[in-house]
């Protein structure tokens, strides 16, 4: 049910994403994650195209956090700020983060081979019902996507909408 | 006695960056900027360019010249894809180490090698006119974005499969930069042409269908074409600077 992806680059990490539909507690898991009583980051699954768009933000979020110089204090804030288009923090937490309304949580986990992350553990915390990342689709907001990531309509013609997505996530920090 | 031999060249071979551990990983090319790898990188098939240090440049310039070239690779991949022109996602760049990691454009061939076949199987050139024509819009369009590519040759542009449909990629950026001045376009043009007019023999009359396409699709071709003349009349660029 959840996807799994060890880091090629970062062989000692695992990203493991949850998918949860139907979640009635969107505010309480926010208040833990903010306070760090939960593991994960808990991203708004409406802003996702792709689980390769997640794979693409882990990867450098991981990257930057072995060489510490992550522009946010911990590697899963890093992950939510690594998927914005932009340099602006805390707009790439409202924009990617979740919201007390939400009824839908990504759930992305970094896991280190030395440590054991109890996954029914974190699911627990979720009331909610966990779905295929197959389901993915369903729950994306396609328009507000590409307001976000600001599409232009030349690019639809020579790509896909993650294609866009991810180019503007590995460059952002070269312009 | 050989062993001895062997070691201190296997150390020095050893102190460059080594290759990614990328599943499938194969040595695609070795540049002298750099190593071309291609393999799997977060599940989807991905080139790697890894820049080759120059152990002849002080490190402080070596440092800032690869960073610089890998920066200006990144900017203008997305400045081109931003414009709706072909050229490869880039999935992750290290700074670190300069390398790049970009989407691979699988059982593609690059110009080069589809012109020589074409040659080579003594086919109707007439496809090449509409090839040319091709690149021709292509540039038009990158030159429009004041976008200089910087080595302009057949080798740097792919065919997408299948080959029938030209559906051209513009790949290696790394010595680009922007520029808005029919100069620097000119000279684009004119490296692509020495390229062209060497590696293919008897295309003249298709590199002249390429500009004139260029020409009919850009909107700022006139002073491009004329520095093009003038430069050919001059020889190797010469950058008057000062």
């Amino acid at each position: 049910m959840d996807l799994r992806h060890q880091l090629e680059l970062f062989p000692d990490c695992s990203v493991t994403l949850l998918l949860f539909n139907h979640v009635k507690n969107a505010a309480a898991l926010r208040k833990k994650a903010m306070e760090g009583s939960m593991e994960g980051a808990l991203i708004n699954p409406a802003m996702i195209v792709d689980p390769f768009q997640i794979l693409v933000a882990a990867n450098k979020a991981v990257h930057l956090h072995k060489i510490g110089k992550m522009k946010t204090r911990t590697l899963y804030a890093e992950i939510i700020f690594s998927l914005s288009p932009n340099n602006n923090i805390s707009d790439a937490f409202k924009k990617f983060g979740i919201s007390d309304s939400d009824t839908a949580v990504l759930i992305v986990l970094i896991v280190d081979r030395e440590k054991t992350v109890n996954l029914e553990d974190i699911a627990s915390q979720v009331e909610g019902q966990q779905v295929s990342l197959d389901e993915l689709p369903q729950l994306t907001d396609t328009a507000k996507v590409k307001k976000m990531y600001k599409v232009t309509p030349q690019e639809e013609k020579i790509g896909t909408l993650l294609d866009s997505i991810v180019c503007r996530m590995s460059t952002k920090d070269v312009l | 006695a050989e062993a001895g031999g062997a070691g201190p060249v296997v150390a020095e071979a050893e102190a460059e960056a080594p290759p990614p551990p990328l599943p499938g990983l194969q040595l695609v090319q070795q540049g002298a900027e750099a190593r071309i790898y291609r393999g799997l990188f977060l599940g989807r098939a991905a080139v790697a360019k890894l820049r080759i240090p120059k152990r002849y440049r002080h490190p402080a310039l070596e440092e800032r010249l690869s960073r610089r070239r890998t920066a200006q690779e990144a900017r203008s991949l997305l400045r081109c894809r931003r414009a709706g022109i072909s050229a490869p996602v880039v999935y992750f760049v290290d700074y670190v180490t300069n390398s790049i990691y970009l989407e691979d454009i699988v059982d593609s061939i690059t110009v080069q090698d589809h012109i020589n076949s074409v040659q080579r199987s003594g086919s109707d050139t007439s496809s090449l006119l509409i090839l040319a024509e091709k690149m021709g819009e292509l540039l038009a369009r990158m030159h429009d974005e004041d976008l200089i590519h910087g080595d302009l040759t057949t080798s740097n542009i792919l065919l997408r499969p299948p080959t029938e449909k030209l559906d051209l990629v513009l790949i290696d950026f790394g010595l680009s930069f922007i520029s808005g001045l029919p100069e620097d376009k000119g000279v684009d043009l004119y490296v692509l042409e020495k390229a062209f007019l060497s590696t293919h023999p008897d295309t003249e009359t298709v590199f002249k269908a390429l500009l004139k396409a260029y020409a009919a699709t850009s909107k700022k071709s006139g002073p491009v074409i004329k520095r093009l003349d003038e430069v050919r009349l001059r020889g190797r660029k010469r950058s008057m600077i000062g």
